[in-house]
């Protein structure tokens, strides 16, 4: 066992929002440049997806409807299940692409639904952003959560032609900024060279990991257990 | 001085990369020894689960969470002379007093360290080893390595952990009284050291089992948190210049 190393890194290294969140964070150095309409795009859109999350309304598959069509457009779905699998989607047939985005869209709705669920009911505070073309820019903002913490998130979000859609989310874990996009592609890929490009192999892959998301997902009675775990371990002194 | 020592450690470090065909990863990670150290990761994967993961289970249910983060403070300060010999290389020298300070206190006033009394002043914890120390130094970090037991490495952090051992007192402290003592301390603290370290990832472990490709969710976790570490958590000033274009596979 690695002690030292892992003692102080990986444990305060929250892997499991890194790995499979899509949330980041903030740009200290790097005055505020974006255009305020790239921020104010951020900030409605994640405040109604957050809101849509919270709504005591909506029942489990309500929520989830709710969440998938704003999720649509908010986020090119299309350009991410594309830019995950690189050079293979250029390789892949058409009906194999079909499949895959299939299954990628469904995925990739479950990981952010999963994730965002984390920050439900809270606000979306946006601390500035940063254009890294005339089209492309980086908004980061602060959201807290209810243990009295706050993630700081970052939104990719590309302009095209005026319509502004969000690609990438990172967070911010101890200066380490982990991109979702990112680590999805280079674990995507990996998987398509060990399997010499099998996209059966990839979406059978991200169907199972889609069912355990499924598995795992909120339901309204699941709620209260929720809130009562937590309850549990602050009473106890765990956190 | 500190120049020539760095540049004899890239030449070692670029001498063992050489040994190998070249092969960088496309996430920019240099595994020459993938085949291989694939082969040492599964070995790992069976022994954490047949031994280690069951015997930190028993630990942690045998023992409440208060008596695990005494002892998990208690090593901690035991690794302070470490961390004080690397902040003093890497010329950090506010990090070398807060060291200090950490240890006087914790070890005079919290019990032998087994109460963090310093970070309630402010003086939080920040780990330093050699490995970073030559990083500081410019020194590339060498090919990725996995190692029997150990986990994940590379070739420059596992030349730091040994160089680590050896600035150690403990290391090198005999003790007249029983000759065995010094072997005694060594195997309990490593031992309690991984039992604790192996509570604290868990859930760690278990995210990374869940990806596509655990191996190489290991490998960029690793690199990621160590270049991290080097930076003592700062942000990549230059984090947003390399990032991917997503309309080059429109």
């Amino acid at each position: 066992m690695k002690t030292d190393w892992d003692d102080k890194a990986m444990t305060r290294f929250s892997l499991k929002a890194f790995l499979i969140s899509g949330l980041a964070s903030v740009f200290l150095a790097a005055p505020a440049l974006a255009d305020e309409t790239t921020e104010a795009y951020v900030e409605e859109n994640a405040n109604i997806v957050l809101d849509t999350l919270n709504d005591p309304a909506l029942d489990s598959a309500a929520r989830t409807a709710a969440f998938e069509t704003y999720m649509d457009q908010f986020t090119d779905l299309g350009a991410v299940s594309r830019f995950v699998i690189g050079r293979y989607s250029r390789e892949f047939s058409e009906a194999e692409m079909a499949e895959y985005q299939a299954a990628f869209r469904k995925y990739a709705l479950a990981v952010y639904e999963n994730q965002l669920d984390t920050y439900r009911g809270e606000r979306v505070e946006v601390l500035g952003s940063v254009d890294r073309s005339a089209r492309d820019s980086i908004v980061n903002t602060r959201i807290p959560r209810s243990d009295g913490q706050a993630m700081d998130v970052r939104w990719r979000v590309l302009n095209r032609n005026g319509e502004y859609q969000v690609v990438d989310v990172a967070l911010n874990i101890e200066g380490n900024l982990l991109w979702l996009a990112i680590e999805q592609r280079a674990q995507f890929i990996a998987l398509l060279d060990r399997t010499r490009g099998s996209s059966q192999a990839l979406v059978a892959k991200i169907t199972e990991m889609t069912a355990e998301l499924e598995a795992t997902k909120r339901t309204d009675t699941t709620f209260d257990a929720v809130a009562e775990a937590d309850e549990a371990r602050i009473v106890s002194g765990e956190e | 001085m500190r120049s020539t020592i760095a540049i004899c450690f890239s030449v070692i470090l670029a001498a063992g990369a050489c040994t190998s065909t070249a092969r960088t990863t496309d996430e920019g990670v240099y595994d020459p020894l993938e085949p291989l150290n694939r082969g040492i990761y599964a070995f790992n994967e069976v022994a954490d689960k047949v031994v280690v993961a069951p015997a930190a289970n028993v630990y942690k249910t045998a023992t409440p969470a208060v008596a695990r983060k005494g002892v998990g403070n208690f090593l901690r300060n035991l690794g302070s002379p470490v961390v004080f010999v690397n902040n003093v290389l890497q010329g950090d020298m506010d990090g070398a007093g807060t060291t200090a300070y950490r240890f006087g206190v914790n070890t005079v006033f919290g019990g032998l360290g087994l109460f963090d009394l310093a970070e309630g002043d402010g003086f939080e914890h920040r780990g330093e080893d050699f490995g970073q120390t030559l990083a500081v130094w410019g020194v590339p970090e060498g090919p990725y390595l996995v190692l029997p037991f150990l986990g994940p490495s590379n070739l420059r952090d596992t030349v730091g952990q040994g160089v680590d051992t050896a600035f150690d007192p403990l290391t090198w402290t005999e003790f007249e009284s029983d000759e065995n003592l010094d072997d005694h301390i060594a195997v309990g603290r490593t031992v309690l050291g991984a039992l604790n370290a192996r509570i604290a990832l868990d859930g760690t472990l278990e995210t990374i089992r869940e990806q596509p490709e655990p191996y190489v969710a290991m490998r960029r976790a690793y690199t990621a948190q160590r270049e991290a570490d080097v930076r003592n958590g700062q942000e990549d000033p230059n984090a947003y210049e390399d990032l991917p274009d997503f309309d080059d596979f429109e």
